[in-house]
């Protein structure tokens, strides 16, 4: 297909998606039950003068379809109300929580695929090996495991037990660390939040890679490689796996987009101050503006993986080019 | 004649239903040390089978309607089409039981009344109607045995399926055992602090978080408020296995539905199945269902709901993708000339053909349902009445047991959530591979290091196995 049409329709496909995701966000806090004003202010007795008042900032005197019109004239101008258990912008509140989650995801990714991917090979590669039996099934078992009893399992023996590492947040409170030290620090206080996250993920990306290795290498190629008098090395790592890379790949791409709501339970945990942990407290403490922007983050993040998984897809796998 | 096989499961079956539906409705006041002339008082209480209305009235719908039609098409199985109407007035008889209340009659009505009875008699009629089913169409009888024992013989070569089965059944037999094993009593803080000798047993009372000794109760220790963590263990059994059983019954049924719909109807209403499964599949799970459990209260029953309407997404993919594969095969064509409708090709003959890989999902559902409930109650959004292993695990974190450590409170709960979805991930992958052939062939021709080369011969004759992974959904 040709370039710009393949890119255009993606991109008009991904636009599509966010205006849908973005109206069943709007859709989505006015069906709850109760009055939408009431919701969007804090628990307890609030004076109906300030609920009317509510009631006019948000536009929801008037009739729906006004609403929702004013309600995407706010999502495009980034007004998403004010948090009332900190009572400052939720734009503001949100934009300060990325980085950590950031931190977090992005360094645990980079370790579960890399691990995930290097088993699955041999896995794959080696199948009904005894090393294939005993990888996959621990992979699987690290699939079927929740992630936060990990993690409390991890804090209870490396920081109960032995007193290696600390039992969660970024930084100490109070501390004032600079240049190198703080960067000691905070590897020190990420070791554990980020080992319990990759670890829920590499049975993932093993059980992936080790099913593709298997799919691809009894291709022809693989064949014709060997044919050709290939060592079995230069038949796996040369011709093999760069094509089982190819699903991998993508996999990876979209699920970096969930991950962004699937690390709510290692923050929680670790009490890491990101989105996740953000995502929680704001559930526990019903503030219902900053969980509808965490929300809409999260599906946006999706929606935007979604869309570089395909691209890197087009200039990956050159049959979509055809 | 009834196929003999047939016959067998039938007689076996019925009565371990009414057994089993008796169980997980038994009386949970009554004490383990009671002795037998109560344990058998138990299984005929007026807590019995104490369901709403609706429920009996759904079922009974379920049982009428096919029961109108097949007589109205004068089909095959008279007898059987009678039974089932027989079925359904005793269904409808027992909800109009259910539902007399004080002020009249209501839909959520639970009296207390011989539910058991009522239950007993459904089942068995149940069991009549399969045992007439199969002497009224004694060729699809014989197919249906013919086909399970085959399933069965495949599936029971599978050795992480049969694990999975055994692991789930030493499971599924402690939650339906649970008024025998432990007290539930135990699970009353309130009780344990009276100590008014309301317990059946002399255990001693131990302060919050002892470790495990001995004493039968205190195998797993107490919790933060002096508990015996093994009671909770063993009645969290149940509502972990039953939010995971019916919220994979709702998810799946949605799924399907709109799976075939969508697969089935090319143009816009197709188009309509897909675009409401993409967006579904893009909002991130757990951001929402916690928004809806925020919302929509705590109780189990709402948990059910919110996995149930949240997890349906990739059932439906997966549906469509086969259903867009079995409308192109020629006797949806011949049907379609013979003048059949929508309706009727798709229950009559998409279904059955997509039906096998519906039942592998399902299983494979199931294990993600635990672990979603698991997590919802973890993040203490589950039932505060009820005990879960999430909420186990949500007690022992928010009360600190990481940092004590009480990890006789940590381990038990999450062993069992993993031993749990392990054993449905086995068993869907071993159905998986038993239900389609293609797969079957694959295990078989990449078994052994040795026989690579073969398989990579079958692979040039064949399709080859990796060709449909090509491109991304």
């Amino acid at each position: 297909m040709d370039k710009r049409r393949y890119f255009a329709k993606k991109i008009a496909n991904a636009l599509l998606t966010v205006i849908l995701v973005a109206s069943f966000n709007f859709a989505l806090f006015r069906i709850l039950p109760g009055d939408p004003a009431r919701l969007l202010m804090p628990k307890g007795k609030q004076p109906p003068e300030a609920v009317e008042k509510q009631r006019k900032t948000f536009n929801l005197d008037k009739p729906m379809w006004q609403q929702f019109i004013y309600y995407w004239g706010d999502t495009i101008q980034g007004r998403f109300g004010i948090s009332f258990s900190e009572k400052r912008p939720v734009t503001e509140v949100v934009s300060e929580r990325i980085w950590p989650t950031v931190v977090l995801v992005g360094t645990g990714t980079i370790i579960a695929t890399g691990i995930g991917i290097f088993t699955g090979v041999f896995a794959g590669w080696r199948r009904n090996s005894k090393y294939d039996v005993i990888s996959t099934n621990s992979g699987m078992v690290f699939y079927a495991m929740p992630t936060f009893w990990f993690g409390l399992l991890m804090i209870m023996l490396f920081s109960t037990y032995l007193r290696w590492f600390p039992t969660g947040r970024m930084s100490e409170p109070g501390a004032d660390l600079q240049g190198m030290e703080a960067f000691v620090d905070l590897i020190w206080h990420m070791t554990l939040p980020v080992f319990t996250f990759a670890i829920a993920w590499v049975g993932e990306y093993h059980l992936i890679m080790r099913s593709s290795i298997t799919g691809v290498m009894n291709d022809d190629f693989a064949l014709t490689a060997r044919a050709k008098g290939l060592s079995e090395n230069t038949v796996l790592w040369r011709h093999v796996v760069p094509n089982a890379m190819l699903p991998t790949v993508t996999i990876v791409m979209m699920n970096i987009g969930f991950v962004l709501s699937g690390a709510i339970l290692t923050e929680t945990v670790f009490n890491w101050p990101g989105l996740g942990l953000l995502a929680y407290e704001a559930m526990t403490k019903r503030d219902y503006p900053v969980m509808q922007m965490v929300f809409l983050i999260a599906s946006v993040a999706v929606i935007v993986a979604n869309l570089i998984a395909d691209i890197t897809y087009y200039y990956l796998d050159p049959r979509v080019q055809a | 004649m009834i196929p003999r096989r047939l016959r067998m499961w039938i007689l076996i079956w019925t009565p371990a239903l009414i057994v089993a539906l008796n169980l997980s409705t038994y009386p949970k006041e009554v004490p383990l040390s009671a002795g037998l002339e109560a344990v058998v008082r138990g299984f005929f209480s007026d807590v019995i089978a104490r369901y709403p209305a609706w429920v009996m009235l759904l079922v009974g719908l379920a049982a009428l309607v096919p029961a109108v039609l097949g007589l109205a098409r004068r089909s095959k199985a008279r007898t059987f089409n009678i039974v089932l109407l027989v079925l359904s007035l005793v269904l409808f008889v027992w909800a109009y039981r259910a539902g007399v209340t004080d002020e009249g009659w209501s839909l959520t009505g639970r009296t207390p009344g011989p539910g058991w009875l009522f239950q007993a008699l459904a089942v068995a009629v149940g069991g009549v109607a399969a045992w007439f089913w199969a002497l009224g169409n004694p060729e699809r009888a014989e197919l249906f045995v013919w086909n399970g024992h085959q399933i069965w013989k495949l599936y029971r070569a599978n050795w992480q399926g049969m694990v999975g089965l055994g692991i789930l059944i030493v499971f599924g037999l402690m939650a339906l055992l649970a008024p025998f094993l432990a007290d539930h009593g135990y699970l009353d803080p309130n009780a344990q602090i009276r100590g008014d000798g309301s317990l059946d047993s002399e255990v001693p009372l131990l302060g919050p978080y002892h470790p495990p000794t001995t004493a039968y109760y205190n195998w797993f220790g107490t919790d933060q408020v002096g508990q015996s963590v093994l009671a909770e263990f063993i009645w969290s059994a149940r509502i972990s296995l039953m939010v995971g059983l019916l919220a994979t019954l709702i998810s799946t049924l949605l799924g399907a539905a709109i799976g075939i719909a969508s697969g089935y109807y090319g143009s816009w209403q197709g188009e309509i199945g897909m675009r409401l499964t993409d967006v579904f599949l893009v909002i991130p799970w757990l951001p929402l269902a916690m928004v809806l459990a925020a919302a929509w209260g705590q109780n189990y029953w709402m948990i059910i709901v919110i996995i149930g309407i949240t997890s349906w997404p990739g059932t439906a993919r997966v549906v469509r993708s086969d259903t867009l594969r079995v409308r192109e095969l020629q006797f949806i064509e011949r049907a379609r000339a013979i003048g059949s409708g929508d309706g009727h090709i798709m229950a009559k003959h998409v279904l059955p053909n997509v039906f096998p890989l519906i039942f592998a999902n399902t299983v494979l559902v199931v294990a993600i349902a635990i672990l979603s409930e698991t997590t919802l109650s973890f993040l203490g959004l589950g039932d505060p009445l009820n005990f879960s292993w999430g909420t186990m695990l949500h007690y022992a974190w928010s009360n600190g047991a990481a940092g004590l450590p009480a990890w006789w409170y940590l381990l038990p709960p999450g062993i069992a959530i993993i031993l749990v979805v392990l054993a449905f991930t086995f068993m869907g992958t071993a159905f998986d591979e038993v239900l389609d052939p293609k797969l079957r062939k694959r295990e078989e021709s990449g078994d052994t290091a040795g026989r690579r080369e073969l398989g990579a011969a079958e692979a040039v004759t064949h399709a080859g196995p990796g060709t449909e992974k090509g491109a991304p959904a």
